[in-house]
């Protein structure tokens, strides 16, 4: 070794190979080595923590791990909304590397044109090249172990799942179940929901809405260990998510889903009636059922709803989306005389043996108001005036009574302002009053008025709930009752959070004694040969009610018209408020079907009916329940990964 | 064959310090090669007990290149050269494009191209033996060694195997600054360089390799290809701190983060697990490797060995100083893997040629 160095010079001379210029190479080694070790200080030293900050974001991966949203279950436990685990597609675009190839092996996968999500990605530049692009939601099971077997074979394809609210039944109680849906810039902006982030999950209608702090849950999250193709490799921590809290409702689905089929027709013209029916339980304002009609599928609403099917849902003349039974108004029609006949009881204008003969119109001043009966009834006391719905009987009473009278009863049975339910978007109705109109119409009140008042038409309105609120207070002997939605909330493994009570809005609103009577005169309507509701008798049950048919228009724009020529919305509106047993009542229904074309006994009736047989045969146990639909704790247990935070 | 006889005296003479070298940075290249091996990157388990059995074939290599006396090389230098241009035709003609490039025979498993720049330092070496650089004085004398080089770089552009093609070019050029002619004609070498730049970056260039040189200048032009591999060496170089993640625990490679951490960024996972200290030893020593060459080269008894051992110098310098140089984020990312260090059986063997001619050198620097 001493020899190689020996010579002490790096220039070579003499023997061997003669003048060779060697040093510019050490030099040039020596500078580009130094150079090296320069450039790793820098990295390691000077850069060294910025770059293995660099390093730990990109491979710890943080992901949110979603809660599913709580169930909402009926009185008995079944589920109506629950949530279920979904599988989700997106795309990267700036980890995509052999599109073509990536492209096709999905389109077989989702059963798509490659080309159509192709077009979909497109050649996103700049910063929107590293954001995902929604592919396919919800995917099928096959199309789950597909893309699962295939992802890693598929750079730049992010496969995750997320916990879907699922509607079990579709559309049934979708009005009062409500609607889900990406939280917006105007619900972001809100103080109380300081804790939602852009993206999340909010209840936008219904109980959805109503119970959303309940409902919604704590979404945990994860750190992983991810490689270069973002496989998980090892979990770091973990916080799990809370599922959110359990609504029970106080509707008996299997009511429900008789109230549902009660406005399909064998008519192929008009399949589904419209309208609403409302179900309560008179003692305690349980709302066994409520039905609005048409109606729409809220799963549609549960992933993101695309836009056909929100523009069809709002362009539709017949609003699917409005809740008729808190929000649709109507004139109350015949089903009002309850309500006269008790205040004019009460007020001892009358008493049940007073008779009033009725031969088909009654006079006031110059005017003539006919009976909807052309012969008229003859003498009637009033058990038969409210069984043949006597308009002459009742406009004669109306009169003796007064606007400011009616306007007082009509209140004291909660008519003219909201009941109070817990769902949003609840109209007041309109109990008019002179005051009323000088203060809304600057004009004075006519009499007359008042005589069209005394049979439920004029400006009189009421919502369905209103009016079953009503004959519940009829039913029950004079308690007002506000409608109760939900029976309790639970976490979401059973426990008990908070019960609702039952809530009484007033108590002895009527002399109990007067509502005997006209509950005495609401049976007649029913059970009597002459009765107009005949049609809402339940065998072995008696039961109450009364019927009702409001003129959407003046009888003069259709009275030229054959009945099938009437154009829907010219035509009536049928009612029907029923509740049974008399003795001792349970249940009280409300159904209004608008523009029937017929009269409240002949199609709103019925209807009660198929509520109330449900609810007696169910009740005697001749109609098995439903088998009980059950999600158990493995079923939320599921790999909740979301997209990651990147 | 009394090529073949080693004698005595000069085993005594066997130059120890650069077995040394070899022997320490192949070892240390296959300890990086099990934990980069470790991170379950293509291939597995087995690219280590492959790069072990061609570590086996290139003692062998080294082995019989030490017993051939170097003065054989001279005398058929012009043989040997025109061997390695025949080959790389021959692999112009029949192999099948793989990645790209018409560079490998065998189903990709040979790279003659590797082999071809022993071959030209040969014939360079052989030429300059007879006209020493020093006394060259004019541009002209330098037309037959620009010959010499231009026909493999050629063939090799036209291979499409651009890393290649630039190393090959870079060697031939070791041996330039030795001649001794005026400024004027290093202007005028200037002048052709830049010409030959030109051409190969209209002519000789794939897209996709103007890219890259482009994303080298501008980052910003294409920050996941090129850019992302070098921003994740860059990244895993950096977190490897002052003393390193420890063997088998850095997260770049460990999670193969790092792109072909086995080949062209083996390095990286050495200053990510090695740190600082590690990395700096380790480039230590190949500095070390280089100037020991030149020392050989030095003390060879005649021009050929001394230009010869130039010229192996640089067979061993150049990827090596592209390659951490790219690892580093100082050059674009060419495919070129580090000498002795990183996994691959063509690049590992020429090396050992390389080696294997450099004792030889060493070896018989006392021989007349």
């Amino acid at each position: 070794m001493s020899d190689l160095l020996g010579h002490g010079r790096l220039s070579n001379s003499g023997d061997g190979p003669g003048d060779i210029r060697l040093w510019p190479l050490v030099f040039v080694v020596l500078a580009i080595f130094t150079l090296f070790i320069g450039r790793l200080f820098q990295l390691q030293i000077l850069e060294g923590e910025y770059l293995a900050s660099r390093s730990k974001t990109n491979y710890v991966r943080t992901v949110q791990l979603d809660a599913p949203r709580g169930m909402i279950v009926d009185r008995d436990g079944r589920a109506i909304a629950a949530s279920r685990p979904a599988y989700h597609v997106d795309v990267m675009p700036n980890e995509i590397q052999q599109p073509w190839r990536t492209y096709s092996v999905l389109g077989a996968i989702l059963g798509r044109d490659p080309t159509e999500i192709s077009d979909k990605v497109g050649r996103p530049k700049g910063r929107r090249r590293f954001q995902a692009v929604s592919l396919s939601k919800d995917l099928t099971f096959e199309q789950r172990a597909m893309v699962a077997e295939h992802r890693y074979a598929l750079p730049g394809i992010e496969f995750y799942g997320k916990p879907l609210r699922e509607y079990v039944y579709g559309e049934l109680a979708s009005h009062l179940l409500g609607t889900i849906g990406e939280i917006d810039p105007a619900e972001l902006a809100r103080e109380d929901l300081a804790d939602y982030r852009s993206g999340e999950t909010i209840g936008k209608t219904g109980i959805e809405a109503s119970y959303e702090v309940h409902l919604r849950g704590r979404s945990g999250g994860a750190n992983r260990i991810v490689d270069v193709a973002g496989r998980e490799i090892e979990e770091l921590d973990r916080i799990e998510p809370t599922p959110g809290g359990r609504v029970v409702l106080a509707m008996d689905l299997d009511l429900q889903q008789a109230a549902e089929a009660a406005f399909l027709t064998d008519d192929p013209a008009q399949p589904r009636r419209m309208g609403a029916i409302v179900a309560l339980d008179p003692n305690n304002g349980d709302v066994l059922a409520m039905v609005s009609s048409p109606t729409y599928d809220a799963n549609a609403f549960a992933g993101s709803i695309s836009r056909e099917i929100w523009r069809a849902l709002n362009a539709d003349e017949w609003h699917p989306m409005r809740n008729r039974a808190v929000a649709g108004v109507y004139p109350p029609g015949s089903t009002y005389k309850a309500f006269v006949a008790a205040a004019g009881l009460a007020e001892k204008v009358i008493t049940p043996a007073n008779t009033a003969h009725c031969n088909g119109y009654y006079r006031l001043g110059r005017r003539t108001y006919r009976c909807w009966k052309k012969g008229g009834h003859g003498t009637v006391d009033l058990q038969r005036a409210l069984a043949g719905s006597c308009d002459v009987y009742f406009y004669e009473l109306g009169r003796k009574l007064g606007v400011e009278r009616l306007a007082r009863y009509a209140k004291l049975f909660g008519l003219g302002s909201p009941t109070g339910i817990a769902v949003r978007g609840e109209a007041g109705g309109l109990v008019p009053t002179p005051e009323w109109k000088r203060r809304v119409r600057r004009e004075a009140w006519v009499e007359g008025e008042t005589i069209s008042l005394s049979i439920g038409q004029g400006a009189n309105l009421v919502t369905p709930v209103q009016l079953a609120v009503a004959y519940a207070t009829i039913a029950n002997g004079g308690t007002v009752v506000e409608p109760r939605v939900v029976l309790r909330k639970e976490t979401w493994d059973g426990e008990l959070v908070e019960e609702l009570p039952p809530v009484i809005r007033g108590r002895n609103v009527v002399d109990p004694a007067v509502l005997e009577v006209v509950k005495k005169g609401l049976m007649s309507v029913v059970m009597d040969p002459g009765g107009t509701g005949r049609r809402a008798q339940v065998p072995g049950i008696n039961v109450a009610g009364k019927s009702g048919t409001t003129q959407v228009v003046s009888l003069d724009v259709v009275k030229d018209l054959a009945p099938a020529n009437i154009p829907i919305r010219y035509r009536d509106h049928a009612l029907f408020a029923a509740f049974a047993p008399v003795e001792s009542p349970e249940i009280v229904v409300v159904a209004i079907v608008e523009h029937a074309g017929g009269g409240g006994g002949a199609l709103a009736a019925p209807m009660t009916q198929k509520v109330m047989a449900r609810y007696f045969s169910k009740k005697e146990g001749r109609v098995p329940s439903q088998v009980a639909f059950l999600v158990d704790r493995e079923g939320l247990g599921m790999e909740l990964g979301q997209g990651a935070v990147r | 064959m009394s090529a073949l006889r080693v004698e005595r005296r000069r085993v005594a003479h066997f130059d120890w310090v650069l077995t040394g070298i070899v022997v320490v940075l192949v070892t240390l290249g296959i300890l990086n090669l099990v934990s980069a091996a470790a991170s379950g990157v293509e291939g597995g388990a087995n690219i280590v007990g492959r790069q072990l059995s061609v570590l086996g074939l290139a003692a062998f290599v080294i082995v019989v290149v030490v017993a051939i006396d170097y003065r054989h090389f001279d005398r058929y230098a012009y043989g040997i050269y025109g061997a390695a241009v025949g080959l790389l035709l021959l692999t112009l003609a029949i192999a099948e494009e793989t990645r790209g490039a018409r560079a490998w025979l065998f189903s990709g498993r040979l790279q003659p191209s590797e082999f071809s720049k022993i071959g030209m330092v040969i014939g360079l070496a052989h030429y300059f033996g007879r006209n020493p650089p020093s006394q060259i004085r004019r541009l002209r004398e330098l037309f037959v060694p620009g010959l010499i080089v231009a026909v493999p770089v050629g063939l090799i552009v036209l291979q499409k195997d651009l890393g290649v093609a630039v190393l090959t070019l870079l060697v031939g050029l070791t041996l330039l600054p030795l001649v001794n002619v005026p400024a004027r004609a290093w202007a005028g070498i200037g002048v052709l360089g830049l010409g030959a730049a030109a051409a190969l970056w209209q002519f000789g260039l794939k897209a996709y390799q103007k890219e890259r040189i482009l994303g080298f200048i501008d980052p910003s032009r294409d920050p996941l290809s090129s850019g992302y591999q070098q921003m994740q060496s860059k990244i895993a170089v950096g977190s490897g701190g002052l003393l390193g993640t420890g063997w088998q625990e850095g997260t770049q490679t460990q999670l193969r983060f790092l792109p072909t951490q086995h080949t062209d960024f083996a390095f990286s996972v050495l200053a990510e697990e090695w740190g600082f200290v590690g990395s700096t030893l380790v480039l230590s020593v190949y500095a070390l490797m280089l100037v020991w060459g030149l020392l050989i080269a030095r003390n060879s008894k005649d021009t050929f060995g001394a230009m010869l051992a130039i010229g192996l110098v640089g067979t061993l310098m150049w990827p090596a100083v592209i390659n951490v140089a790219m690892v580093l984020g100082l050059a674009p990312v060419i495919g070129v893997p580090l000498p002795l260090f990183s996994y691959g059986g063509s690049a590992l063997l020429s090396s050992a040629l390389s080696i294997g001619l450099l004792l030889n050198i060493s070896m018989r620097r006392y021989v007349f």
